[in-house]
């Protein structure tokens, strides 16, 4: 990793790789990465989720912005119609509430993460990767091919982990 | 569709009150500090999701200290300061010479000071455009956060766009000759509240 660019996915917005290439986030404070993968055709889509549902009238609807809208939207970008969307698997990043004491309590970052668990759940797609709530940032990448994943956070050593057995990737010979 | 029509004119207006209001706050730090801070011009951002992520001036992973306070009343908004975590230091160099080593150090007496320091400008900033406008504005007390730079200012936006058609930020910085010193200033209003203002000042 670190070679190869990243396609990072902006505030609302939402990235596709198939079979190589790197997916990620800079700086989820209360958004949330949410990546859906198939190991049928390797390929992954990611959503920079901003919050839980979508308000009338929304001036600039990004698919990706809503969790309610984002999921839907990641499994068209998968051509995986809802009813299988069981053979995907997901992973949860971010979700953070980095204010504390905020007098306006919105829980932004908690709902993010509560919807999309509940979503998912219903489309009975595992997750078998979160590195979410608490109070700090972060940023993430993803490597399609080797499911390698790597998470940043303010003030301490990246984590890296090897995903390929839980996303069910073969290991190629190298 | 962007439901607030911002012609230039009003764009003006805002920018200027931009202005009047965080002169009145760059003043109140300078008598706090002793030291000489100067504006720059402010700019007024329309925001829609794409230009979210261009807003972050700093480099999106770098460490900054935050403050954001609720704003009621007649123009009822978000309030947002922003330091690069040098420029914090500064603060803290000045106000009560010391500093945090690090993010680990970072105690309740440092957090008090960014946080005094971003009530006292807010409510100079306030007080600045409740004079021009008669409006009658108070604030909430400060929430205080420490960060990547993208993940606070990001937690700032979302939340102020939280059940809003659309997002308008005035956005200032200011500095100071005397040190490596750079601050930024947001003002996030509920855009629904703007007809209000754009009406007592005739456009």
């Amino acid at each position: 990793m670190g070679r190869m660019e990243v396609k990072l996915a902006g505030m609302g917005e939402i990235v596709f790789a198939k079979g190589a290439g790197v997916l990620g986030c800079i700086g989820l404070g209360s958004c949330v990465g949410a990546l859906l993968y198939d190991s049928r055709t390797q390929a992954a889509a990611l959503a920079h989720v901003m919050l839980p549902d979508a308000n009338e009238g929304d001036a600039f609807a990004l698919p990706g912005k809503y969790a309610t809208t984002a999921l839907p939207a990641l499994l068209r970008t998968l051509d995986t119609p809802p009813a299988l969307a069981a053979r995907l698997k997901a992973i949860l990043i971010g979700g953070g509430e980095l204010f504390q004491n905020r007098s306006q309590a919105l829980r932004i970052g908690e709902r993010n993460v509560e919807t999309l668990q509940r979503l998912l759940r219903e489309l009975r797609i595992e997750v078998v990767f979160e590195h979410i709530l608490g109070s700090s940032g972060r940023s993430f990448e993803f490597d399609v091919a080797t499911g390698l994943i790597r998470v940043r956070a303010v003030g301490g050593a990246p984590m890296e982990k090897d995903l390929s057995a839980a996303l069910g990737i073969l290991r190629r010979a190298a | 569709m962007m439901t607030t029509t911002l012609n230039e004119l009003r764009t003006d207006a805002l920018r200027e009150i931009g202005n009047i209001g965080l002169g009145g706050a760059v003043t109140a730090l300078s008598d706090l500090t002793g030291v000489l801070f100067t504006l720059e011009a402010p700019q007024v951002h329309q925001i829609d999701t794409r230009t979210l992520s261009e807003l972050c001036w700093m480099a999106p992973e770098s460490l900054v200290v935050g403050t954001v306070s609720r704003v009621n009343g007649d123009w009822p908004g978000e309030g947002a300061f922003l330091f690069p975590w040098d420029s914090a230091c500064v603060l803290w160099q000045i106000l009560v010479q010391m500093q945090p080593s690090g993010l680990d150090d970072l105690n309740e007496l440092y957090q008090s000071v960014i946080n005094e320091v971003s009530n006292i400008m807010l409510g100079n900033y306030l007080q600045a455009i409740s004079q021009m406008t008669g409006f009658t504005m108070h604030m909430e007390p400060p929430a205080f956060a420490a960060d990547m730079a993208m993940a606070v200012l990001g937690s700032i936006l979302v939340e102020a766009l939280y059940g809003q058609r659309e997002l308008l930020a005035i956005e200032t910085a200011f500095k100071t000759p005397e040190h490596e010193f750079k601050g930024y200033f947001l003002y996030l209003p509920e855009t629904g509240n703007l007809e209000k203002l754009f009406g007592i000042l005739g456009i």
